[in-house]
């Protein structure tokens, strides 16, 4: 099977139609709707209750190292995917290749979620 | 191959030190994985064995390079216990890091594929950034791992241009394919591939600390504990260098009069800075940075002799700066934690508190500012007649100067701690291992000295 | 056809890379990344590797973008804590980064035709050939990209989790 970019271009064309409805609709709405710009309503909306202080406060590290995690596992998993292609012709030796890999990366889950780094407390 | 295996198994059963309570025998764990991983190293000698589609070959070259980051990384964890304080919770992770990261450096002194180059330099580069921000509650251990990385991770991005630059001329990661290239077009000018190895050797360049690519060095070495301060200096820039001479020797001897000037000048360059700056600083860590950003410079030379010598100089120089700056650092780090002060004022009257220590601080320097009877005399006679058979006599001439300035520096510790009183009489004790450990790199600094021929030719 | 899609790319991606320097505010930075990650993708549709353009996208413009809106929000970005950057410094950058820009366009101009250095196989980039060269080849750079990975987890649970005794 050969595959040339070309074969992309429908693709391309639907990408350009959602991008262009998005923005082809928000643009419409500020000159379709009417503009009444109050105090109250330019002020962030937090579910109704009164915003207090700096939205621009620092945060919990927890979320960036779940983040973090989540990249890495994430790039493992890309690596799955031509694996999985070619699962049959590889035989043995690919899987052998991809237990050690996996093994490896297994024991790296193993240490994060024994040592607590993902408890929330 | 099994060097890698045996490192591997080592990081990962440290690992689980503090999961599967076995936290205690950690550092003896990874003692004994080192030693195992060295022994199956030297069994490699004179071998030549080539790895997986060619990926690595583990020449003589490889296993020496090899086991002088092994031991050196050794020593390390040997004295890392000592490294107590806030971090010591995570004892079994960071000797994990540790013994991981000499993986990359194996990788980095056996690849014979740049795509292994790669991922060797980045292995070790993030453990370094790991390392350096081990202190985790001290801003300047912070300041020091936000700046390696930001840094790092920018100078790895010229690396990757160029070995992309370099596969888009010679269509290939494998060394010997591009070294048959390059020898095949020597003569004609190749555009393509010269501004590849223009961009791998900015790569490389900042991998060594050398000027102009140095100004992370001394906030970095001064921020990092000092232990793993040691480490950088020591195991990294080794490893760096034998990633740069394998590279550039195996492929790119061809056309060294393309690259040459560029190393001529930022030799130049880095001996200068490295020395002349070395002179002002009060702080210890941070003048011993400026001092191995200088050895840096040193190094380069045999990067441009164009026969085995530069080979053998710069492994024979390698283990010489290794071992004294190893234990030139680890000083540093027991008075540290005794006195409280890395500054050169911290040795004033070392020889009434411990003798040997104020004995094996001595034998550092000595050897580390280059006098005869130390590793390091031969070390730079052998890096400087290498470059000097290739016909580099006014560089030769420049780098023996700046020999001299540093000697001005590196006596400074030694008259503080035998000249001058100290402000206290506390008596520095260490345990039997780590007397054993120093007095050992010591002797073997004395010995290589004597009889340099202790080091096997590659 | 081709050529003019690369070229209108090229500018795109040159463009919005611009951008994310350029812009003040680091949120608009992050939403330039990503546009500068999507023309990227392009790149890799052009040269006929869709895998890779599909990963560009699932990992750079997904999952490191969410991580640099964690990092922005993990700094404190109010306009009092900014750092004053001297100009001094930017003047030095300037040079610097000039000057390394006027030799690579120095050098790459000169070269008149880029000659594939072997033939080129067009199909390379599609998931079936990737995956052969990548499991047989290629499988010792695999494992050790393994190891790479594994110090990179060990890392950041060293540095990002709390030591107990001091909660």
């Amino acid at each position: 099977m050969n595959s040339t970019p070309i074969d992309f271009f429908p693709i391309v064309i639907q990408f350009f139609v959602a991008a262009g409805f998005v923005g082809i609709t928000m643009f419409a709405t500020h000159f379709i709707g009417p503009k009444l710009n109050t105090r109250k309503k330019l002020k962030p909306f937090e579910s109704g209750v009164q915003s207090v202080g700096n939205a621009r406060q620092p945060f919990a590290i927890k979320y960036f190292l779940t983040a973090i995690l989540f990249v890495l596992f994430d790039v493992e998993v890309i690596f799955l995917y031509p694996y999985a292609v070619n699962f049959l012709e590889l035989g043995m030796s690919g899987l052998i290749t991809m237990l050690l890999f996996m093994g490896l990366l297994l024991c790296g889950l193993i240490y994060v979620i024994r040592s607590g780094a993902l408890d929330w407390e | 191959m099994n060097v890698v295996i045996a490192l591997t198994i080592t990081g990962i059963l440290n690992l689980f030190g503090s999961i599967f309570s076995y936290r205690k025998i950690t550092p003896l764990l990874s003692i004994i994985g080192l030693t195992t991983a060295i022994v199956f190293n030297s069994m490699y000698w004179n071998t030549n064995q080539s790895f997986f589609n060619h990926m690595m070959v583990v020449d003589n070259y490889a296993v020496a390079f090899g086991t002088v980051c092994m031991v050196l990384a050794a020593c390390l964890i040997i004295f890392y216990n000592r490294f107590m304080g806030d971090n010591d919770h995570h004892l079994p992770e960071v000797l994990s890091v540790i013994v991981l990261s000499v993986d990359g450096a194996i990788v980095m002194v056996s690849y014979t594929n740049l795509l292994m180059l790669f991922l060797g330099v980045e292995i070790l580069s993030i453990s370094f950034y790991i390392l350096a921000g081990l202190k985790k509650k001290d801003l300047g251990s912070n300041e020091a791992a936000i700046k390696y990385f930001l840094m790092g991770a920018f100078s790895t991005g010229f690396l990757l241009l160029g070995i992309t630059l370099i596969y888009g001329a010679t269509a290939s990661f494998d060394l010997s394919v591009i070294s048959e290239y390059v020898k095949l077009n020597s003569t004609s000018t190749n555009y393509l591939l010269l501004s590849g190895v223009l961009l791998i050797l900015v790569g490389l360049l900042f991998k060594v600390a050398a000027a102009p690519f140095h100004f992370w060095t001394p906030d970095v070495y001064q921020g990092a504990p000092t232990i793993i301060t040691a480490f950088f200096a020591t195991v990294g820039k080794i490893a760096s260098f034998g990633a740069f001479y394998r590279l550039f020797q195996m492929c790119f001897s061809p056309i060294v009069n393309e690259w040459s000037g560029v190393i001529m000048v930022v030799a130049i360059i880095t001996m200068f800075i490295g020395n002349i700056t070395a002179l002002q600083q009060k702080n210890l860590k941070r003048m011993f940075a400026y001092s191995s950003i200088a050895h840096a410079g040193y190094m380069l030379l045999a990067l441009l002799s164009h026969d085995y010598l530069g080979g053998n100089a710069i492994l024979f120089y390698s283990i010489a700066y290794g071992i004294s700056s190893m234990s030139a650092f680890i000083i540093i780090h027991i008075i540290q934690t005794q006195t409280g002060t890395d500054e050169a004022m911290g040795f004033a009257g070392l020889v009434h508190k411990n003798k040997t220590l104020a004995m094996i601080t001595a034998i550092s320097m000595l050897s580390l500012s280059g006098i005869p009877l130390t590793a390091g005399f031969f070390g730079k006679f052998y890096l400087f007649s290498s470059a000097i058979e290739s016909g580099y006599v006014l560089l030769v001439c420049l780098a023996v100067i700046n020999s001299f300035i540093g000697i001005y520096y590196y006596f400074k510790p030694v008259i503080e701690s035998y000249f001058k009183d100290s402000i206290t009489d506390d008596v520095i004790k260490l345990k039997s291992v780590e007397t054993i450990l120093l007095i050992f790199l010591s002797i073997a600094t004395i010995l290589l000295g004597i009889f340099p021929g202790l080091v096997p030719a590659i | 056809m081709i050529a003019s899609v690369f070229y209108f790319l090229s500018f795109v991606s040159i463009f919005f890379a611009v951008m994310v320097v350029v812009s003040k505010n680091p949120v608009h930075s992050v939403l330039y990344l990503i546009l500068t990650f999507f023309s990227i993708a392009g790149h890799y549709l052009l040269l006929n590797a869709q895998f890779l353009a599909l990963v560009h996208i699932v990992v750079y413009a997904g999952a490191i973008m969410v991580l640099f809106l964690f990092v922005i929000m993990l700094l404190n970005l109010n306009a009092a804590t900014e750092p004053v950057k001297s100009s001094l410094m930017k003047f030095a950058g300037a040079i610097a980064g000039g000057s390394l820009m006027l030799v690579l366009i120095a050098v790459l101009s000169k070269i008149n035709s880029i000659q594939p250095a072997h033939e080129v196989n067009t199909q390379i980039g599609l998931i079936k050939n990737l995956g052969k060269i990548l499991f047989t080849e290629y499988n010792l750079p695999f494992e050790v990209a393994s190891i790479l990975f594994l110090v990179a987890m060990i890392g950041t649970v060293i540095l990002a989790k709390k030591n107990p005794h001091t909660s």
